[in-house]
């Protein structure tokens, strides 16, 4: 089936190879709607017989001699726009890129620009953001080609309100990954993280990627579950001109790589590939109900072969890091087949490989002083520092099919994605026996892990348009497999305070552990979407309605073992983790070393949980008055969760403890109505309203019984199911009003100014919470909390500085400043036990922060850029405001995210006569800032809870386009 | 080839010998023989379905039948014909704990008979127990309990355990782990004698009922430092703690060891006279499962319970974590010993406010003492009284210091005596290191009689912090416990306590 697809497309690669002509490429689109034009006629001035009209993309294609010409677009009803010093050489593809044109006026008949002029404008974007029906912001392909940004990520940086955390995930408007979404070529792809609403953006090279569009409100015909911004990433399905690129990069961090000092696991043969090769595998006794043990009733024998069979290696390695190291590889064409119909196609591959080393991790717990009221200052629990290593391998392969007629189009995208990123670390850890809850005791611990991920993502679509009738059909069938495992976590932590030298001790730094955790889910949507164009009130008008359904499917589980000693006196010559699974210590030898399960069957830390949404809306585009477009839609959304897990005490067969199999944990029919109204002030200037209900649920692991163990800071998770304390166990979703209004003004040249404000409402939403009770380990909860509200104001500005000098156009200055007020009611409880630890001269309120929501996000650029010498030179700003990270509770203080001040500067010269040749610089961090998060309590000095130091990186990269 | 004709043909000469031996007798048969398995088979009180199978031979030319007769054994195929080489006996095993047996015999038809007999041991009924007790309920020396899980006595009920009863915990780490939790508001009713103790331990451990009633009170199988077989005993009232949750006082929080999602780990109350009940000459042993770094479960945890409650006669044997520890409360407890803890052997939080009277602490491999002082601004004393304490013997050494305290522990501790060495050795026998005590934080504490066992120039080098040496404190001194209470504990049997 494979080959004979393959061997179509070869076949017909070959028959479109012409002699001796050229092709002219390019899409038209209506100015006023901002929308692609149907049906235009596209002709050379030359000779009319030569031509096209333009297809359900309003793109055409047209194939003529070599020589100048003048492309002429004509219409009904629209001026005539003339294009001319149209050349075409030989075999090679003249992109005339966007064209717009305007209904015609009696002033303007025609008009005339050239080639060269059309080509680097980014005005269709800004078109479609003028008279879009939504609040958005977005990058075009033009854009990016203009730019010279590589992958999604660089470029999206570029676009208003958005923030960029961890180099891959992407926020608006400073609210939290609960709030955002990110949707592929229109549906949701869960990331490689599927706790995630949003995508990896690193993995997409720019060159394959159609437009970055972030929608800051919502209309009926996206998914409801967004609050502060839908990203949707749209891959190219005809690329204008055969597009075949290789690019490698490097990138240099002194306190980084080449370092000697690198921690790092031995791994196994394929950890470069990003997959584990079963080194890491569990031992398939280990799945047995009845692991050999001293008292499982195996021999002696079986219990040292079942300790063997587990991978020995407990020790961080200390080995050279290398450099950054990255390559990419993309190809894209497309072909005009026999009928006139055309088959676009396109591909990519990358490969990057990541070493990170931090030399100065801090993560600390504080306490408020327990017995004291009068004393401010924290009081240190637990702290660990120490050295931690990263590896991280991903390999993208993107591959995407599509043909089309005039009216129809198809379209299959597949894409694979496969990430291994493997852990070292080694940590001094010194516990405070004074702090409540902790028996104090120093120890030295190696971790190890590994973190697998994959992605396997299909999309089909098809779109169907018929001008005459107005209606337009859209469907789309998009199933992705993914799957997150850790394999065998290894923590091995010697006491060292004690008499006689390093030692287990179960009662202070623990006895080695190991864990697996393996995750598996399905996703797969379908949605229809219908369009119909028609009049009211003597104006364009659009209805739209159309249906969705999401399936996803979850099956969890994780395995837990630790190390026993049956009797026997332990005695380390060193405080070596790989010492300890050597044969000698192994059982019946002394210490007797044996592994215990911390599993029972069934395992109450496996789950299966599954979602079926059902969406269906209606959508009405109009102007009740000329110059005010209105779209006023209802969706309505019945989304059913299922559950099957149990509580540790049903898993042992208490009838007390809760089982829960396949039973509905959620299950809401919600409507989610939304008006829009954009009032032209002038051609140039918008005045726009909306308001919209979303909502925000529960993830399938929040709504779960899962409890998860961090082994390196000993936090538990626990899933939301649980009835602790006076929390219910019930979980709800999050229900928000938005209110956005913006004023915004288009300046020519893609210049920007725009102001807007919004309010959203939140009906209980969910935050992480401190599980007051339990104070002898971290743990955590996901909990409705009090009611909350944000409110905030948005500047937006891109200007280049030809007001200063004409010479300056080329620098523009883009910026967006965000402003948020956030406020949560605090439960009677959350008051209740802030206001026990109240310290002398504080005043406790009854609201606090919302967790997640930052009080400022500040975007900045400055950018120069020169097409005709392929010069790009860009200074990008970022930082976001302290963000409450953790919500604390009586004991523990709340934890803030401070402002990390990233500064990075990019320089990009494209070369040789075609500009095929690009070279590019970058500068990541030149602020040298850390990453952290402290500890807050009245009059207190803050305290770290969490500190990495990503360092300065230099990057260089090149890439040919052949 | 010769060589095995030959050997053919003197066989056949041999035969022919042989068959005119006897030349007019009356026809001769093999006796019959039974073989019974040798070794001897433990069976469950009353279990079903069993089988044994007896190896038997008769003579080829006769027929054979058997009869099986057995003593607290019910067989369901006493007699019948023998056909091949086997007979296999289909019983049901009595409920008299003890012996068993089965004899079969085979009579061939020409009368000759043989027999032979299969011993069993019928053992203790064993009850797997995996619901919480909610009602009342006794569980009885005649049957042996094993803990399938997290059990806790609750809803106010009252579990009475008898004199010579053996509970075990199933094997588990993590939330995995099994115990036994008396919550809040419930009762244990565990009262053992000097002769026939409670025993607490591993279902890997071979100690039956039978063994505490003659007086072995040893395990069979494990030795005393085996530990983290499985959790351990917890009892959980409404008693004050100075725990910090709520009100910076009275409060409840979850018990260490427990997930906090388990709303039975939650103690702490506001009633000082709670009772929980009784619970004397119990020894619990090779427990203390984890469920995260520094989070396990003690051998006996008293978090907030009440002085109304009688807690005496205590051994606690190779627990991976402290051996006694109490969290708040005001409960008095008598005659302890704590043998090999894993980590501190006598623990206190969150200002207890009870008497430990009379206890010996031998080799814990964390702290002897490891005394913490309030966690909220209740601040109760307690008392540690009348006690000796092994740090170093034989090849086990304390592993944290002789006494931990913190600058707020609010502990009066008198006539206990350090016995030693109280210093490591190397191997030309010389100093190697000194075990130490806090001397820094005992601002809240005050010692009486605390003697050591160590040359008076010595007792500085005990010293954390190099002194001053807190006032009640001196070298010399001899054991303070009344060791004569603790006859009944495996500790004692062993020798473990001899010299005190």
């Amino acid at each position: 089936m494979k080959n004979i697809l393959l061997l179509t497309l070869f076949s017909l690669m070959a028959t479109l190879v012409v002699a001796q002509e050229g092709i002219i490429r390019g899409t038209v689109f209506d100015d006023g709607f901002g929308e692609s034009v149907i049906g235009a006629n596209v002709a050379l001035a030359e000779d009319p017989s030569i031509g096209t009209s333009t297809d359900l993309d309003g793109a055409f294609s047209i194939s003529v001699a070599p020589g100048t010409y003048t492309v002429t677009v004509s219409y009904i009803g629209y001026q005539t726009v003339s294009i001319s010093d149209v050349v075409v050489t030989d075999g090679e593809v003249t992109v005339l890129g966007e064209i717009r044109i305007s209904e015609a006026s009696e002033q303007l008949e025609e008009v005339v620009v050239t080639a060269k002029a059309i080509r680097t404008t980014e005005v269709a974007l800004l078109t479609v953001k003028k008279k879009s029906s939504v609040m958005m912001d977005g990058i075009s392909s033009a854009r990016m080609q203009l730019t010279g940004d590589g992958t999604a990520v660089e470029a999206a940086k570029r676009v208003t309100g958005v923030s960029i955390e961890g180099g891959k995930y992407v926020y608006v408007r400073g609210l939290g990954d609960r709030y955002s979404k990110t949707t592929l070529n229109g549906v949701d792809v869960p990331g490689l993280d599927p706790d995630r609403n949003t995508l990896q953006m690193d993995i997409f090279p720019t060159n394959l990627i159609d437009n970055i569009v972030i929608s800051k409100n919502f209309t009926a015909d996206m998914p409801a579950d967004f609050t502060g911004g839908l990203l949707n990433i749209q891959t190219k399905d005809f690329p204008d001109e055969e597009n075949f690129s290789v690019s490698v990069g490097l990138s240099y961090n002194p306190d980084m790589h080449l370092n000697s000092d690198w921690l790092t696991d031995v791994g196994g043969d394929t950890d470069f590939l990003g997959y584990d090769d079963g080194t890491r595998e569990i031992p398939a006794d280990a799945l047995s109900d009845n692991i050999p043990t001293p008292i499982s009733g195996a021999s002696d024998q079986e219990v040292t072969d079942f300790v063997q069979s587990f991978n020995p290696n407990l020790a961080a390695q200390r080995e050279n890091s290398f450099l950054d190291f990255s390559a990419g590889l993309s190809y894209g064409n497309q072909s005009i087949l026999k009928n006139d119909a055309k088959l676009g196609y396109i591909f990519s591959l990358s490969y990057k490989t990541n070493y990170t080393f931090y030399d100065d991790v801090f993560y600390g717990e504080y306490q408020r002083n327990a017995n004291d009221e009068t004393v401010n200052e924290l009081v240190y629990a637990n702290i660990q520092e120490g050295q931690l290593g990263e590896k991280n391998v991903l390999i993208g392969v993107l591959g995407g099919l599509a043909y089309k007629t005039k009216r129809n189009k198809y379209r299959l995208t597949a894409m694979r994605l496969q990430n291994g990123e493997s852990r070292a670390a080694q940590f001094s850890i010194d516990d405070n026996g004074s702090a409540v809850g902790h028996s104090g005791y120093l120890a030295e611990s190696d971790n190890l892990e590994y973190n697998q991920r994959s992605l396997t993502n299909v999309l089909l679509n098809g779109t169907h348009v018929n001008e005459e009738t107005g209606w337009e059909i859209d469907w789309r069938l998009s199933p992705t497999w993914s799957t997150l495992d850790d394999p065998d976590i290894r923590k091995t932590a010697f006491t060292t305070d004690q008499v006689g030298g390093p030692v287990f001790n179960a009662g202070a730094g623990g006895n080695p552990s190991r864990i697996w955790r393996s995750l598996s889910e399905i996703n797969a949507i379908a949605k229809v979407d219908f369009t119909k164009d028609y009049s009211l009130f003597g104006e364009d008008a659009k209805l739209k309605f159309g249906a969705s359904h999401t399936y996803k499917d979850r099956e969890y589980e994780i395995l837990f073992f630790d190390v026993q000693f049956f009797g026997g006196n332990q005695d380390w010559e060193a405080a070596d983790p790989n010492l300890v699974l050597d044969p000698k210590n192994i059982y019946p030898n002394s210490p007797n070393i044996y592994f215990q399960s911390g599993n029972s069957d069934p395992n109450p830390n496996q789950y299966q949980s599954d979602v079926n949404n059902t969406g269906v809306y209606v959508s009405n585009e109009f102007f009740p008055f000329p110059k005010l477009k209105t779209i006023l839609g209802v969706r309505a959304e019945n989304f059913v969760q299922r559950h099957t897990g149990r509580d540790q005490l049903a898993a042992q067969g208490n009838p007390e403890g809760r089982s829960l199999d396949n039973e509905e944990v959620l299950n809401s029919l919600d409507f989610f109505p939304t008006a829009n109204f954009i009032y032209e002030l002038t051609e140039e200037q918008n005045l726009r309203a909306s308001y919209s209900r979303t909502i925000a649920r529960p993830s399938f692991k929040e709504l779960s019984f899962a409890q998860i163990l961090d082994p390196v800071t000993n936090r538990i998770f626990n899933g939301t199911l649980f009835q602790t304390g006076d929390w219910d166990g019930n979980l709800v979703e999050t229900r928000i009003d938005n209110i956005d209004l913006r004023w915004e003004r288009f300046l020519p040249g893609g210049q920007i100014f725009s102001v807007s404000a919004f309010y959203k409402n939140f009906d209980s939403p969910i935050e992480l919470v401190r599980i007051p009770e339990q104070q002898t380990t971290p743990e955590f909860q996901p909990r409705n909390v009090g009611n909350g509200r944000v409110y905030g104001v948005e500047v937006e500005v891109r200007k280049n500085f030809a007001f200063i000098s004409e010479s300056l156009s080329r620098l523009a200055f883009s910026g967006n400043v965000t402003f948020v007020e956030s406020q949560i009611d605090m439960t009677e409880t959350e008051f209740q036990a802030r206001k026990n630890f109240e310290r002398e001269g504080e005043n406790i309120e009854n609201t606090r922060d919302m967790a997640g929501q930052a009080p400022y996000v500040i975007n900045a650029g400055l950018t120069y850029g020169d097409s005709e010498t392929g010069l790009d030179i860009g200074l990008f700003y970022n930082v976001k405001g302290e963000t409450l990270t953790i919500v604390g509770s009586g004991l523990y203080p709340d934890i803030y995210f401070q402002p990390f001040h990233s500064l990075n500067f990019s320089i990009n010269k494209r070369l040789g006569e075609d500009k095929n040749t690009a070279i590019d610089f970058k500068v990541s961090n030149i602020l040298n800032d850390k990453r952290e998060s402290f500890f807050q309590s009245f009059n207190a000095d803050d305290q770290i809870f969490s500190r990495l130091s990503p360092g300065i990186t230099f990057g260089i990269g090149f890439s040919h386009k052949f | 080839m010769n060589l095995r004709f030959l050997l053919a043909l003197l066989a056949m000469v041999a035969l022919v010998f042989t068959s005119c031996d006897d030349d007019n007798p009356a026809p001769s048969f093999d006796n019959p023989t039974v073989t019974a398995p040798t070794t001897i088979v433990n069976l469950a009180s009353g279990v079903t379905g069993q089988s044994v199978t007896f190896d038997v031979t008769f003579d080829s030319e006769l027929t054979a039948s058997y009869s099986a007769t057995g003593s607290n054994v019910t067989i369901s195929n006493p007699s019948g014909d023998v056909a091949g080489g086997s007979v296999t006996i289909n019983f049901d095993a009595g409920t008299t704990t003890g012996g068993a047996s089965i004899t079969l015999t085979v009579t061939d038809s020409e009368g000759q008979s043989a027999s032979g007999t299969a011993v069993f041991t019928v053992d203790q009924p064993v009850v797997r127990v995996t619901s919480n007790v909610s009602s009342d309920a006794t569980w009885t020396a005649d049957n042996t309990y094993i803990l399938g899980g997290r059990i806790a006595v609750t809803d106010g009920a009252t579990l009475t355990i008898e004199p010579g009863t053996v509970i075990k915990g199933e094997a588990g780490t993590g939330v995995n782990a099994t115990a036994l939790l008396v919550a809040r508001g419930s009762m244990i009713n565990a009262v053992g004698t000097a002769s026939l103790p409670i025993i607490f331990t591993s279902v890997a451990d071979e100690i039956t009922p039978a063994d505490v009633a003659a007086g072995n009170y040893a395990s069979p199988n494990l030795d005393p430092d085996i530990n983290g077989l499985w959790g351990g005993v917890i009892i959980l009232g409404n008693a004050p703690i100075s725990a910090s949750n709520d009100d910076m006082d009275i409060s409840e929080v979850a018990i260490e060891g427990i997930p906090s999602t388990d709303p039975n780990g939650l103690y702490g109350g506001n009633n000082a006279a709670d009772n929980s009940g009784s619970f004397s000459y119990v020894s619990i042993r090779h427990g203390g499962s984890n469920i995260g770094a520094g989070n396990e479960i003690n051998g006996l945890t008293l978090g907030g319970v009440g002085s109304a409650t009688t807690i005496s006669n205590i051994e606690v044997v190779a627990n991976q974590d402290d051996g006694v520890e109490w969290f708040g409360g005001t409960v008095s407890v008598s005659n302890v010993v704590v043998w090999n803890a894993g980590d501190d052997a006598i623990d206190t939080d969150q200002a207890w406010a009870g008497t430990l009277d009379n206890f010996v602490v031998v080799t814990p491999s964390g702290s002897c003492f490891e005394l913490d002082g309030p966690e909220g601004t209740l601040v109760e004393r307690h008392a540690i009284t009348n006690g000796s304490v092994v740090a170093i013997n034989g090849s086990r050494t304390t592993g944290g210091l002789l006494i931990d305290t913190d600058s707020g522990t609010p502990v009066d501790m008198s006539n206990v005596h350090f016995v030693g060495p109280l210093f490591t050795t190397d191997d030309d026998g010389n100093v190697d290191e000194y075990l130490v005590m806090t001397d820094d934080e005992v601002a809240a504490s005050t010692f009486s009689n605390v003697t050591f066992d160590i040359d008076a120039a010595d007792l500085i080098n005990l010293m954390e912090q190099g002194g001053p040496i807190p006032a009640g404190i001196s070298a010399g001194g001899s054991p303070q416990a009344d060791v004569s209470v603790f006859g009944w504990t495996w500790a004692n049997e062993v020798g473990g306590l001899d010299g005190l």
